[in-house]
């Protein structure tokens, strides 16, 4: 029955590949003001940032249920997009939802460029996320004053505390399969500024354009900037990760250039 | 020894040689014994009745009846009742002394079965501590586990308080901790509770015979989806929420049967008000009842209802779907299949706010019933006429359907029945099932 339903929405994705982008495409993501954590608003931002560098529009909904309401995912199963009849969460599927019709970004981009591509986005998710979580429900003080109050901030007591203690048992078993939960701070600093550094050292590759990949942007643009600006403009307890990032000069250009072109929030201070 | 209930006339035997209504007796002495673990005050009151009897007939039924509160009692697995003339110094002239004679359960007792709910059987497990602390509070753990729908653990804490004063009123409380599991097959979802539940039950005995029960319960109820392709509004109630709510259950209950009843009336409601605190708020009220009717040779008449009600309170901000009541099914509306009698959204059966259903049915004994006797006695036959609706309380557009079918009898409990069925009418959305259809509880309409 599992496997014929995966047939079956397999079929219909066919299907739909042809079809347009529907209007109604909706993200779901938590409360940005008080709910939402670093990790969960880094894939949010990301692909907000993606659908908006591929101009597609779309209605964002915040509901204090979005992760219990996603299909599920690979990482913080935020967000997740619905588009006519299909849901994807995540970065990865919703891209390559995209992608299934014709109206990506990074078109231009030929089979090794792509795949180059790919190898800097998964690293970036991987690294970024898994040290938004560990200084999230690792460092003791951020995790009191900042992520179990805002993850407990939807529901009453006692369920905050329940919700509280499954989410950080979870976040700790993720950081546990990535190999990160015996790691210090000192590791962690380490591992994001090397990130870092091939980043920028990437982006130093084209000088004289703003993104990534030529001169046009791509799914690492997206990805970079969610993770980045979230970090850079995110005010915790522990500014480690947020002092590190600001290490890197180009990388925060990019952040100021990516935010003033297609979000305009411009909180990212100087 | 007379076996009538507590305390009815027994009716005169004219065979008998002594008319033991006349022979003059009294109760000295009562001694329970066997009370190893039980403190003394406890059993106290099972001798009250046995001092008032001036007579040896009615000093018989009180002996009966001190024997059955015992076992109510909750302590002993059999007592048994010496009777014997009193002796010694302060013995009257028609002095009796009584004797009871009480076995008290082990320590721990442990079981296993198969237990049968509303249309699904389960595995169940029990594993119980009675009688704790001297005065029948106990303790037991059970589980349950059925492939199709439900899966639960309890642990409870009962303290009856049948010694003190109110023993007519048979007054209980328990508290339990309990984790269950539901499964919305046919709405994709489902939930698991985890709470804590008060229970305070009595009887009043004010003209009728009433079971009340009062509960408050707490608990967290997490919606989960069953698979990805759920319609999205479903997908909205899914995440954990906190319930906190009082629930008052009323039974009435005259029947000379629970399974084939010949006569008699049941009636029964449960009503409950969420939103004590937590995030969920409803209030919910259902009412179901029965009424036989004995006609000729063995046949009898049942009309079956049920309504169920369940509104806004000031501090809804949606209703819980897992509340929501589900119409259709073998065991409400036959002929149609489990829960598809009612709403749908994007092809999705959902529950209804409101429904009713009603049914009429002819009982009547199997044919020939008169050659099998005592296994007749298991078997009925039926023809019934089912109908109801979804959220309207009205006839149009409502669902009813017909047939008759074969019902068997299940250890004085539950019922098992196959009926052909054939909808008469129904609505587009609904899934019917013209045909045979297999039902299994205890509740039927």
């Amino acid at each position: 029955m599992q496997s014929s339903q995966y047939l079956n929405q397999l079929h219909t994705a066919d299907k739909l590949s042809e079809e347009p982008w529907p209007e109604d495409a909706t993200l779901y993501q938590p409360f940005e003001a008080e709910q939402i954590l670093l990790p969960e608003n880094a894939s949010c931002l990301a692909v907000k940032a993606y659908l908006k560098m591929c101009n597609l529009p779309f209605g964002v909904r915040s509901c204090a249920n979005a992760e219990h309401m996603s299909p599920g995912g690979r990482m913080t199963k935020l967000p997740f997009i619905r588009a006519g009849a299909f849901i994807f969460a995540e970065f990865e599927p919703i891209v390559n939802f995209v992608e299934q019709k014709d109206m990506a970004i990074g078109s231009w981009q030929d089979e090794d460029e792509k795949a180059d591509m790919r190898t800097y986005v998964s690293l970036v998710e991987n690294i970024f996320t898994m040290a938004e979580l560990y200084v999230s429900f690792k460092n003791e003080r951020v995790y009191k004053e900042v992520t179990a109050p805002r993850n407990g901030a939807v529901y009453p007591w006692p369920l905050n505390l329940m919700q509280n203690y499954s989410k950080r048992r979870n976040a700790l078993r993720q950081l546990k399969v990535y190999q990160w939960h015996d790691l210090d701070i000192e590791h962690v600093i380490e591992k994001v500024a090397k990130c870092c550094e091939t980043l920028e050292y990437k982006l130093k590759e084209s000088p004289d354009t703003p993104f990534f990949f030529g001169d046009q942007p791509c799914e690492l643009d997206a990805i970079a900037f969610g993770h980045l600006f979230s970090i850079l403009t995110t005010r915790l307890p522990n500014m480690a990760l947020a002092q590190t990032v600001q290490k890197f000069g180009h990388l925060v250009t990019f952040c100021r250039f990516i935010d003033e072109k297609y979000f305009q929030m411009r909180c990212l201070q100087d | 020894m007379p076996k009538s209930p507590a305390g009815g006339p027994m009716p005169k035997d004219p065979n008998s040689k002594y008319d033991l209504g006349k022979i003059s007796a009294r109760v000295d002495r009562v001694n329970v014994s066997g009370l190893l673990r039980t403190h003394n005050d406890y059993v106290q009151r099972a001798a009250e009745g046995l001092f008032k009897a001036d007579n040896f007939q009615s000093m018989m039924l009180e002996a009966m009846a001190a024997k059955s509160y015992l076992h109510e009692l909750g302590i002993f697995k059999d007592v048994s009742v010496h009777i014997d003339i009193s002796r010694g110094a302060d013995a009257t002239p028609q002095g009796y002394e009584v004797t009871l004679k009480g076995n008290e359960y082990t320590r721990i007792m442990g079981s296993a079965g198969t237990e049968i709910g509303q249309n699904e059987g389960s595995l169940r497990t029990e594993l119980t501590i009675p009688n704790i602390l001297g005065r029948g509070e106990s303790i037991s753990l059970q589980g349950s586990y059925s492939s199709s729908r439900a899966n639960d653990v309890q642990l409870k804490f009962w303290k009856p308080f049948f010694h003190t004063r109110f023993r007519e009123n048979r007054p209980e409380v328990s508290f339990s901790v309990f984790r269950q599991t539901d499964r919305f097959n046919i709405s994709s979802f489902q939930t698991t509770n985890l709470g804590y539940l008060i229970d305070f039950s009595a009887h009043t005995m004010l003209g009728v015979d009433l079971t009340h029960s009062l509960q408050y319960e707490n608990s967290i109820r997490d919606l989960g989806l069953l698979n990805k392709s759920v319609p999205f509004a479903i997908r909205d109630h899914s995440g954990p929420k906190l319930a906190s709510l009082l629930r008052y259950s009323l039974v009435f209950d005259n029947r000379d049967n629970n399974v084939f009843p010949t006569r008699g009336i049941m009636l029964k409601s449960v009503n409950e008000y969420c939103g004590l605190g937590g995030n969920v708020a409803y209030t919910s009220s259902m009412a179901h009842g029965e009424m036989n009717v004995p006609l000729f040779a063995g046949l009898v008449a049942q009309f079956c209802g049920r309504v169920g009600v369940m509104k806004e309170t000031k501090k809804t901000t949606v209703l819980p779907i897992n509340n929501l009541f589900y119409c259709g099914g073998p065991l409400t509306l036959r002929g149609f299949e489990y829960g598809c009698a009612g709403p749908v959204v994007e092809g999705t059966p959902i529950g209804a706010q409101t429904f009713w259903c009603t049914g009429a049915h002819l009982w009547t004994p199997l044919p020939f019933a008169g050659v099998f006797k005592g296994l007749a006695s298991h078997f009925r036959m039926h023809f019934f006429y089912n109908m109801g609706n979804s959220n309207a309380f009205t006839t149009d557009n409502m669902r009813s359907a017909y047939g008759l079918g074969l019902a068997i009898k299940l250890a004085e409990r539950a019922r098992i029945e196959l009926n052909y069925c054939i909808p008469l009418s129904r609505q587009a959305t609904d899934k019917a099932s013209n045909g045979f259809q297999l039902g299994i509880g205890y509740e039927f309409v």
